[in-house]
């Protein structure tokens, strides 16, 4: 019973930076219609800007977490003006060759500034609580909880802001948005801009109980495509079941299966999915 | 609109293509010069960039100080001054990859020997090393199948790892007890380790858990994986990748509660893991012994050029010294041998090498002999055992015979 409550908790960790993450992808192709392949090394991005602001600068570590955030969504917005908007009326084998090409331009840039070796990211949250007998360490209650946070405001941010609605407005039509004078060219460099944030934020929290390195967002991307297609491509709520789904069955099927299974699981979903049911748990986006 | 375009991406194609031609052109003209008598080309291929390019870049620290020192101190082939030059180029870990890479220093640039640090690839390059081109691999691997595998041109640097087995058996079972957890990593080197771990402890009546292996460069928290093997209740742990994820391991295991000792397979080094966790963490802990505790001649001098050519938050660690000895190895066969293309010759000629290099270059354990094979060994061969106190204990290792 400890190893399960232990293995839970280590779950819902894990399932609230997969959210994070996911959530910024799924937007991205609920707007732009296009698998932003270069969404971990965003990721991977935003945790070294993070530990640039925290180790470097000294900045306390929320703080460098929300400033390194702010810096990925300017990341972002340049993504989707010097790659993706002068991609947008070519066919959409070029938005992913495009994607592939800014994702090894960020792994190289990162190996150029910080270097090919592991870094480990110290943060101010140390200790551990005790929950009905399993130890859970005080930062995996922190990413818990501002995951829980950052949702919470991102889904009023989307339902009740000026600026989300129109985000919604374009995933559900381009043309009638347009119509009624929403500008999708500004919408995009938002979505973008938002997605990088997110990951951001994901990247930071999980990066005290990782390490940083230049290919970590590779193991990221494939999870979180699996999310996003688990949940349904562009749906915000498939996005966060699917997060916490995935993260969950991986960590109890790692215990009382085989690490092996828990590692395959994701891939195992993603066939099963895309058998059975191609459109995803919430169906929302339809090919145009 | 499209007509300019495409003429305007013509031009851009046709200045392309003037300007590769004039940049290989220029390249070629650099490879010929190297070629000619008073220089001689070392090749490196090893992965530079992705996942493997914290590993590849030590190496190639090394082998950067080795040919620094060498050409400082002066070689001499034949009673004449030689330049030693370093070539690397990166093959991203895949084995097709470094295979092609070898090809290419051998015929482009004359390298009569080529430096690879990935079994995977050494056994890519040792189908093409002694054939129509001639060159002598420096295989760093610690795989006994490169020396099994009999090819005249192969230099192997490490010790065979499965001369690990038995020392860290014994000190695990002497400091932790009779229960071991698997907690290794998947690669397939990985593999290998925790198959003659799990043999040698069944063999000396010790009980074994599941194979809990994780893949240490995708799982992003160690947290689970842990407390799975712990749920075993064992007296040691056998964890073991690339050093940093195996401190951060270790470290969650004592979080969680873990008193006894760990194995810590070869890939990782505790000083090395000692610079992302507190020591306090790795202690109790049977692994290889760390660069700095060496006392060789020429250890302490190799430290302090390291620390000022890599920074004070790096630590050295075998990939780099032995990379540097090895190369050391090298520049005194071919002064032995005469010659700088005659990759039979440097290789017939390690053996009296040995014993004539410079203390200096002797940093980590200098071997004193090499097998028929092409494996050098030092006789004296010593693991670690990090005690309660933070003192690393050596302890003698019997070494394995590498034949099958």
């Amino acid at each position: 019973m400890t190893l399960f409550i232990q293995q839970l908790f280590n779950g819902l960790a894990l399932g609230g930076v997969y959210c994070l993450a996911a959530i910024g992808l799924t937007l991205v192709f609920g707007v732009l219609r296009i698998p932003n392949l270069a969404h971990g090394a965003l990721y991977m991005l935003g945790a070294y800007v993070t530990y640039f602001f925290l180790a470097t600068l000294g900045v306390p570590y929320l703080a460098a977490i929300g400033i390194a955030a702010l810096v990925l969504f300017v990341v972002g917005v340049g993504l989707e003006r010097l790659v993706f908007h002068p991609l947008r009326n070519s066919p959409h084998t070029h938005h992913m060759i495009a994607a592939v090409g800014a994702m090894f331009f960020f792994q190289s840039l990162a190996q150029v500034i910080w270097g090919a070796d592991f870094r480990r990211m110290d943060t101010p949250i140390t200790g551990s609580l005790h929950i009905l007998g399993a130890e859970i360490s005080a930062q995996r209650i922190v990413i818990i909880i501002t995951a829980v946070v950052v949702l919470a405001l991102l889904t009023w941010f989307i339902k009740r802001s000026i600026h989300g609605q129109t985000i919604e407005a374009i995933e559900q039509d381009r043309t009638g948005a347009a119509l009624v004078g929403i500008n999708p060219s500004m919408v995009s460099m938002l979505t973008l801009g938002l997605s990088a944030l997110l990951a951001t934020i994901a990247a930071g929290l999980v990066s005290p109980i990782n390490l940083l390195s230049p290919t970590m967002g590779d193991a990221l991307n494939l999870k979180v495509f699996a999310i996003i297609i688990l949940g349904g491509l562009g749906s915000l709520p498939g996005a966060i079941i699917g997060g916490f789904a995935l993260a969950i069955a991986e960590t109890m099927t790692s215990t009382y299966i085989s690490s092996a299974v828990g590692e395959a699981v994701a891939f195992i979903v993603l066939v099963a999915v895309l058998a059975i049911r191609p459109t995803g748990l919430f169906t929302k986006a339809v090919q145009r | 609109m499209i007509s300019v375009s495409r003429n305007r991406s013509r031009r851009l194609l046709a200045a392309a293509v003037v300007g590769t031609f004039a940049l290989s052109l220029a390249a070629c003209g650099g490879g010929g010069d190297s070629g000619s008598g008073d220089s001689v080309v070392i090749g490196y291929t090893g992965p530079l960039s992705g996942g493997g390019a914290a590993y590849g870049e030590n190496v190639k620290m090394g082998l950067e100080m080795a040919v620094d020192d060498l050409n400082a101190d002066g070689v001499e082939i034949d009673g004449n001054p030689v330049t030693i030059e370093l070539k690397s180029l990166d093959d991203k870990y895949a084995p097709s990859t470094a295979a092609s890479n070898a090809q290419r220093l051998a015929d482009q640039d004359e390298a009569p020997v080529v430096v690879s640090p990935n079994a995977g690839a050494i056994k890519a390059i040792q189908q093409i090393n002694s054939g129509r081109s001639n060159f002598l691999v420096s295989a760093y691997t610690s795989d006994p199948a490169i020396v099994q595998a009999d090819n005249p041109l192969t230099m192997m640097i490490p010790p065979n790892f499965e001369s690990y087995a038995k020392p860290f058996t014994e000190q695990a079972m002497e400091h932790g007890g009779k229960k071991l957890a698997l907690l290794g990593t998947q690669s397939e080197y990985g593999q290998q380790w925790t198959k003659a771990i799990t043999d040698e402890w069944k063999a000396s009546d010790g009980e074994v858990g599941a194979d809990n292996s994780v893949d240490y460069a995708t799982v992003s928290d160690f947290a689970g994986p842990v407390s799975k093997a712990l749920a075993e209740k064992p007296d040691a742990m056998f964890v073991g990748g690339p050093s940093q994820p195996t401190a951060l391991i270790m470290e969650e295991a004592r979080k969680q509660g873990f008193e006894r000792s760990f194995i810590v397979m070869d890939q990782a080094k505790l000083n090395e893991m000692a610079t992302v966790t507190d020591i306090e963490n790795l202690t109790k802990s049977v692994g290889v012994l760390p660069v700095d505790e060496y006392e060789d001649p020429g250890t302490e001098d190799f430290l302090t050029k390291f620390a000022d050519k890599a920074g004070e938050d790096k630590v050295a660690t075998s990939e780099t010294a032995l990379n540097y000895q090895g190369v050391a190895i090298i520049a005194k066969a071919m002064e032995l041998a005469g010659s700088t293309d005659d990759p039979e010759k440097i290789r017939g000629s390690i053996g009296d090498a040995l014993a004539e290099v410079d203390d200096k270059y002797k940093v980590t354990g200098f071997p004193t002999e090499i097998t028929d094979q092409g494996h050098l060994l030092n006789q004296e061969l010593e693991v670690a055992y990090l005690d309660e106190d933070e003192k690393y204990n050596k302890v003698p290792v019997e070494q394995v015979s590498d034949t099958k």
